[in-house]
């Protein structure tokens, strides 16, 4: 079992009044899985995300990943457990606009203590395996969207991780590349990597082993 | 990581390159100020610390009731203090004495004449102070009677490079004191660079002692300064106690003066008294200085946290992304400090570029000589100097953009907290506040200076020639002037002892008829002065008569001033007889008071006595217009009378411009300081006017579509930053007021303080601010509405 949430509550304060945005959350996932979550708008899917990918807290109940109980974890102890597991997919794909397409590749690997070498190493073979070794020295902006994006999903493992989280990765999107960025994931998925992603779209759903509908913050 | 960073900062500065200019300039600006206040600071706290025996060096000094309970402090001694401090008090080590001929003095070889200033000191001179000799032992130097010891440059002057002059000869002529005989050079000395005093030769203290009229070596008499060596160690305090009646003690009529000991290496920088007590002098304008100089730098660093923060939104989603990656605070916050560093070296090498190019204009304006040299403890301090300035500039951003959580961020869930306006708010308030002082500082000074100098002197110094009566005018001083009297342009002739800048002879004891006890305190001002001296001077008489057709040397008269008269208390002065610088003077006029010395200082009592004795000054008033004709005159005559000798001669009213040289100079550097602290605050201003406009555009676009026109945006968007200027006012101007309060209370004469000085430096800040705000703010409001709509 890769992680598992039990009871997750999270809520604001807003007016004297306690708002959710989850409501008793009870999630297993299993290495290998490729999950998608699904709701409308507001019905706390990236909260949910963010809460599994460690960048956000939550108020109430226990959250264990790779039998670490993360809720009763030291922050830097947290950073360090989602720095060596945890890959990030953006909808906005969130490139750094100053950076070339290896460098932002390389950029994780920085906080990651890998030598020089290594990390040039690990950026070719990336390159290498997304096939845009020819791109390698533009900037984001000289990109198409789904080249960007490309760039993203290849940044989220360029330290092989286990698990991807992408909140909707093809939201900003045409239908002909959002499903080569789909294709990749379900190859991903094959290889080993365990994917949870949010989306809206059915079809993209339908790539994913399992689906989790929320609504109001709850699952059902 | 580094290179990475590097890369990131290189690349940022090209896409935004006009905060980046903006931090550049006004960083590199405020290092400029700090590097050139620094090299000149360094310089007058140097200033007289080379003497090895620095930490023992005192200087005697005389505190002495001037009358109406006030104390003067005097510098001059009697010749018999040397004797008596290196005789009968254990505490002091070594002692020497200095007379300082007033004026320049001609020195002859068989080839070569010269002019030089020099002075006469006792034996032990070069073991006391620490001028190298470069020959000579400084032993003996100055035992001999006709010995001269002289500088290098004058040894320059007169031999050439390769020569040795010891042993040459020079004959010297000392008007004042009579001296007109030949010297043996025994020894060489050069004075360091940053020695306060300079001089081109010594002759011995026994020369000078030789001369003198023997009834003027007495405990009365003060014309020597007196320097000391103490014992290591000695309480200061406790030995001033113990020497306090030293000279009291030893005359009747002194009582009531004090002796006080301070220390050599003070006196530049803390060389003015009041009532007796040390009361600042140059080390005022040090610490101002240093103080405007850090303001100046704090001003640009200021920019560079608000421009920062301000444009936060543009760093924002690189440090959410790499938080996302697994970077943490920490290897963010190393990230924005060292851009800060970077950047605040790049500025460094500028301001070490600009600092190089204004080095002569830097030495002209301050009268130094300053060198910019890149060497060890320069290098250190401006080193240490950047770093601070990088870390306290790059402190605030980096803390503040690495705080927020990097969902947030990501999500551009980030809002401006009051907390932070608040501080962006207040640092502009904090710039304008300082540069609205500096403002009124400028403009305090400039009038100040100006009242002194357009000042009701009480003498005419205008058109009024001034040169030294020196080798044959000596004895046909006289003689001289009945022939220049006759010279076209020439009004009228005199002369005089010491100059009309500083009457500094004083002596006191004096008596008159209803005279009270403590009366005989008084201290009087007394100058010799020639016939004709006061219409020469132009200056008004009060009543009785002036000196003209009065034979000089003549023992039975005198002159008063008002106030003399005054603190006298002599109800019908005119016919008078007192004691004053010898027996039964009748009293046959009073002028009205003129200014004596510089306008620091209240007219003090004094007497003008008719005699020829000591005077060291010829005086010669010319018609307005026929100045050349004069001079040419003057000139022909002076060379006739001195074969060889150029007619060397100031304009009285420069010599009194000379008197406020060092007030001139605060003035004109504290213009520059202002004008660069409120340049740097503008460029701060429209980077962050630019910034609001560039934040707010969806507002302003939706206020338009809603009918706001352009002007009432263009108010709308400048009003906000006007307030802050208006806030800065209202602090200010309290506190502007009272330093200049507090700095004109120095001057016995100063300009009245009135509100137009604290307005019109508002005004000229509020001015410059809105010009500032303005452009960017109608630039925002004349935008098409729908392209920032179209966007969101």
């Amino acid at each position: 079992m890769l992680l598992q949430l039990n009871n997750i509550f999270k809520w604001v304060n807003s007016g004297g009044q306690r708002i959710f945005l989850l409501k008793d959350i009870n999630l297993q996932v299993e290495e290998g899985e490729f999950i998608s979550i699904m709701g409308p708008s507001g019905s706390g899917k990236s909260t949910l995300l963010n809460v599994i990918g460690m960048l956000d807290g939550f108020d109430e109940g226990e959250y264990n990943f790779l039998h670490e109980s993360v809720h009763t974890l030291k922050e830097k102890h947290r950073s360090n457990l989602y720095k060596e597991y945890i890959g990030f997919v953006f909808q906005s794909y969130h490139l750094l606009d100053e950076l070339t397409v290896q460098e932002n590749l390389e950029m994780p690997l920085l906080y990651k203590k890998f030598k020089g070498s290594e990390r040039k190493a690990m950026v070719a073979d990336m390159l290498d395996r997304f096939n845009i070794v020819g791109k390698k020295d533009l900037f984001p902006a000289q990109l198409s969207g789904g080249q960007q994006q490309l760039v993203g999903v290849a940044r989220a493992l360029i330290a092989s991780p286990k698990l991807i989280l992408a909140d909707e990765p093809t939201g900003n999107l045409n239908s002909s590349q959002s499903e080569e960025i789909m294709e990749l994931f379900k190859q991903l998925n094959q290889e080993g990597v365990t994917i949870i992603q949010v989306t809206h779209s059915e079809q993209n759903a339908a790539y994913g082993s399992r689906v989790i509908n929320l609504l109001d913050g709850r699952m059902i | 990581m580094l290179k990475h960073n590097l890369l990131l900062y290189l690349r940022s500065i090209k896409k935004h390159k006009s905060s980046f200019l903006i931090n550049l300039v006004g960083l590199s600006t405020g290092l400029a100020c700090v590097l050139l206040v620094y090299l000149w600071v360094a310089d007058e706290l140097d200033k007289d610390k080379f003497h090895e025996n620095d930490e023992q060096l005192y200087q005697v000094r005389r505190n002495v009731p001037i009358g109406q309970g006030a104390i003067g402090t005097f510098s001059s001694n009697s010749s018999l203090m040397l004797t008596a401090l290196q005789e009968e008090v254990p505490e002091v080590e070594m002692a020497t004495a200095v007379f300082e001929i007033d004026n320049k003095v001609r020195l002859e070889t068989e080839e070569k004449k010269l002019t030089a200033i020099g002075n006469m000191a006792s034996e032990d001179f070069f073991k006391v102070f620490s001028f190298p000799l470069i020959s000579g032992d400084k032993h003996t130097v100055l035992s001999d009677v006709s010995s001269v010891v002289i500088s290098s440059e004058l040894a320059t002057n007169f031999f050439g490079q390769d020569l040795d002059p010891i042993g040459k000869t020079l004959s010297i002529k000392v008007g004042e004191e009579n001296i007109d005989a030949v010297f043996t050079i025994t020894g060489v000395f050069e004075i360091p660079k940053n020695s306060s005093e300079k001089f081109d030769f010594l002759l011995p203290y026994k020369t000078f002692l030789k001369h003198r009229d023997p009834d003027n070596i007495a405990w009365y008499s003060n014309s020597s300064s007196v320097y000391a060596l103490l014992v290591p160690k000695t309480d200061i305090n406790a030995f001033n106690q113990k020497m306090a009646d030293f000279v009291a003690k030893r005359n009747k009529y002194l009582k009531g003066e004090q002796v006080l000991f301070t220390k050599y290496s003070n006196n530049y920088l803390r060389g003015r008294y009041e009532n007796g007590k040390q009361s600042g002098g140059r080390i005022t304008y040090v610490i101002l200085f240093s103080i405007v100089a850090l303001f100046v730098l704090a001003i640009a660093c200021i920019n560079f946290m608000n421009l920062s923060t301000a444009r936060a939104s543009r760093r924002l989603k690189e440090v959410g992304v790499k938080k996302a990656v697994g970077a943490n605070r920490k290897s963010l916050i190393f990230q924005f400090l060292s851009e800060a560093l970077l950047l605040s070296f790049f500025s460094l090498i500028c301001a070490c570029l600009v600092v190089g190019l204004l080095m002569p204009w830097f030495n002209t304006l301050t009268g130094k000589e300053l060198n910019f040299v890149l060497e060890g403890e320069i290098i250190l301090s401006i080193v240490l100097i950047t770093l601070l300035t990088g870390l306290i500039a790059g402190s605030y951003p980096a803390l503040y953009l690495t705080k927020f959580k990097a969902v947030k961020v990501l999500k551009g869930k980030i809002e401006t907290s009051f907390g932070e306006l608040f501080v962006r708010k207040g640092l502009v308030i904090f710039q304008f506040c300082i540069s609205i002082l500096l403002i009124v500082a400028v403009s305090v000074i400039y009038m100040q200076l100006d009242y002194i100098q357009s000042k009701n002197l009480g003498f005419n110094k205008d058109n009024v020639l001034v040169f030294d009566r020196q080798d044959a005018l000596i004895n046909t001083m006289e003689v001289f002037l009945e022939e220049a009297r006759q010279l076209p342009g020439v009004v009228s002739t005199s002369y005089m002892q010491g100059g009309m800048t500083n009457f500094s002879n004083s002596s006191r004891g004096h008596t008159w008829p209803g005279q009270s006890e403590e009366d005989k305190e008084i201290t009087f001002r007394h100058a010799h002065v020639g016939p004709e001296f006061i219409e020469t001077m132009g200056i008004a008489m009060k009543e009785g008569r002036s000196y003209i057709n009065e034979q000089p040397d003549n023992d039975s008269k005198i002159i008063l001033n008002e106030t003399a008269v005054k603190v006298m208390g002599l109800k019908n002065p005119i016919g008078t007889v007192i004691n004053m610088r010898g027996p039964n003077r009748e009293i046959i006029g009073v002028v009205k008071d003129f200014n004596i010395q510089s306008v620091y200082n209240e007219i003090a009592p004094m007497a003008l006595l008719c005699r020829t004795e000591w005077v060291s000054n010829l005086v010669v008033k010319i018609k307005a217009g026929e100045e050349k004709t004069a001079i040419a005159g003057l000139t022909k005559l002076y060379a006739k009378f001195n074969p060889g000798l150029d007619f060397d001669f100031r304009f009285l009213d420069n010599q009194y411009q000379l008197l406020y040289l060092a007030e001139q100079r605060v003035a004109t550097l504290s213009k520059y300081f202002a004008g660069m602290a409120i340049l740097i605050s503008c460029l701060g201003l429209f980077g962050l006017a630019a910034f609001t406009a560039e934040r707010r555009r969806k507002e302003i676009s939706i206020r338009k579509v809603l009918g706001q026109s352009t002007s009432q945006v263009t108010i709308m968007l400048s009003s906000e930053f006007v307030k802050l200027v208006l806030i800065s006012i209202l602090i200010t101007i309290p506190i502007a007021y009272l330093l200049a309060t507090d700095w004109l209370s120095q001057f016995a004469y100063k300009i009245s303080l009135h509100a137009g000085y604290f307005l019109g430096a508002g005004i000229v800040a509020l001015l410059v601010a809105i010009l500032t705000v303005g452009s960017q703010a109608i630039r925002a409001g004349n935008k098409n509405p729908i392209s920032a709509l179209r966007e969101e």
